[in-house]
C-alpha cells in the first residue's frame, strides 16, 4: 500500500513539474505516467477521464489527479495526486510572487515587471486567438461573441453572470438542435 | 476572517467557471481579484500571470497560490486553493459514473458549445484591459510586438519570453 501511495505522488509530481507549459501539455504526460509507466488504467480508461475532465469547469490537470489517484488508492491518493499537481510550483509561485509584490517599487523589480508586462497580455491574446480557432465553427457562436462582448462594455456584468446564461442558452438551444439532426 | 471567506468565494467562483481549459480562468481571476475585491492592481496581476505561466503546473493553483498568499498569507493559499480544487475533485471522484453515460449527450455538447464564445470574449477582453495599463511607451509596443512573432511565428515558450523580457527590462528601463 504504501508503494501505491509513493507511486502516485511520484507520478503526478512528475508529470506537472518537469513538463513546460502549463494546461493541455500537461495531459499527455499524465497519460505516460498512468497508462504506459504504472498500468493503473487503459488507454481507453484514460481517454473516457479526459473526456469527463474535459466537460467540467477548472483546471484539467487537478482534475485527472483526483479521478486517478482516488481510482489507484483512494481518497489518500486523490490528496497525494494532488499535492504532487500543486504543490512544487505552488511554493515557487508564493515565494517568486512576494518578492515581486514587496519590491515592485525598487529600481530593478520595476524595470523587470515594466518588460515583462506587455509579454504577458500577448500571451493572454495568444490563448484567446487559440481557443477562438474552435470557438466559432457557425454564425450563431458569432452572435453569441458579439452579444457577450457588448454586454461586457455596457452593462458591466460579471462575467460568471454571462457564462451561466451561455451555458443555459447552449443546453436549450444547442441541445435540443443536434438531438433532432 | 472576512477575507480568507471572500478568498474562497472569489477562487470558488473564478474555478469553477472557467469552461474551456486553462486560460479560461485569466478573466475570472483577473474580475475577482482587481475588479470585485480590489486586491491588487492590474499591472500587480499580470505579474502574477508572468510568474505563473513561466512555471509548470496549473494556472489556476498558481494563481491562486500567488493572490491567497498576498491577501491573508499561508492561510490565504490553502482557502483559494481549496476553492480551486475542491468542487471539481468531489464531481470527478463522486460523479464521474453518471458524468461518463452523459458524455456524448447533446445537451452537453450544446452547453459547451454556446460557452466557448464568451469565453474567448473574456480572455481577449482580459488581454486588452491588461495592455491598456502596460503599453506605455515605444519599448512596451516593441515588446509585445516581439513577443508576439516570437510565439505566433517561432512557436517559443512563454516560459523563455517572459525570462528574456525580465533580462531585456534589466537592461533597457533601469
Amino acid at each position: 500500500m504504501w508503494k501505491k501511495y509513493i507511486n502516485v505522488l511520484l507520478a503526478f509530481t512528475r508529470a506537472s513539474n518537469l513538463g513546460f507549459g502549463g494546461g493541455p501539455a500537461v495531459v499527455p504526460l499524465i497519460q505516460k505516467e498512468a497508462v504506459d509507466r504504472y498500468h493503473w488504467m487503459t488507454f481507453e480508461e484514460f481517454a473516457d477521464a479526459l473526456a469527463v475532465g474535459n466537460t467540467l469547469p477548472g483546471p484539467i490537470a487537478t482534475k485527472l489527479a483526483s479521478y486517478i489517484g482516488y481510482k489507484v488508492a483512494g481518497w489518500t491518493g486523490a490528496l497525494l495526486a494532488l499535492i504532487g499537481t500543486i504543490l512544487p510550483t505552488l511554493l515557487i509561485t508564493v515565494f517568486l510572487g512576494d518578492i515581486i509584490t514587496r519590491y515592485a517599487n525598487t529600481p530593478t523589480v520595476s524595470a523587470m515587471l515594466q518588460a515583462v508586462r506587455p509579454v504577458v497580455v500577448v500571451l493572454i491574446a495568444q490563448s484567446a486567438y487559440d481557443l477562438g480557432k474552435k470557438a466559432f465553427p457557425s454564425k450563431s457562436t458569432w452572435v453569441i461573441g458579439v452579444i457577450a462582448l457588448a454586454t461586457l462594455y455596457l452593462l458591466n456584468l460579471h462575467p460568471g453572470i454571462l457564462i451561466l446564461i451561455a451555458l443555459i442558452f447552449g443546453y436549450f438551444v444547442y441541445g435540443k438542435q443536434s438531438k433532432k439532426a | 476572517m472576512q477575507s480568507l471567506w471572500d478568498l474562497f468565494v472569489a477562487f470558488f467562483r473564478a474555478a469553477n467557471l472557467a469552461f474551456g481549459g486553462g486560460p479560461a480562468i485569466i478573466p475570472l481571476v483577473q474580475n475577482e481579484v482587481v475588479n470585485h475585491y480590489h486586491w491588487l492592481s492590474i499591472s500587480q496581476m499580470a505579474d502574477g500571470i508572468a510568474i505563473s505561466s513561466a512555471l509548470p503546473g496549473p494556472i489556476a493553483t498558481l494563481l491562486a497560490g500567488f493572490v491567497g498568499y498576498h491577501v491573508s498569507g499561508w492561510f490565504g493559499v490553502l482557502v483559494a486553493l481549496l476553492g480551486t480544487v475542491v468542487p471539481t475533485t468531489l464531481i470527478v471522484i463522486l460523479l464521474s459514473n453518471i458524468l461518463m453515460k452523459h458524455i456524448n449527450s447533446p445537451s452537453l455538447k450544446g452547453m459547451l458549445k454556446a460557452v466557448r464564445p464568451v469565453v474567448v470574449v473574456l480572455i481577449a477582453k482580459a488581454s486588452l484591459d491588461m495592455g491598456i495599463n502596460s503599453f506605455l511607451n515605444i519599448y512596451t509596443w516593441t515588446i509585445a510586438v516581439i513577443t508576439a512573432i516570437a510565439v505566433i511565428k517561432y512557436k517559443i515558450h512563454p516560459a523563455f519570453l517572459i525570462m528574456f523580457s525580465m533580462v531585456f527590462g534589466l537592461v533597457v528601463f533601469r
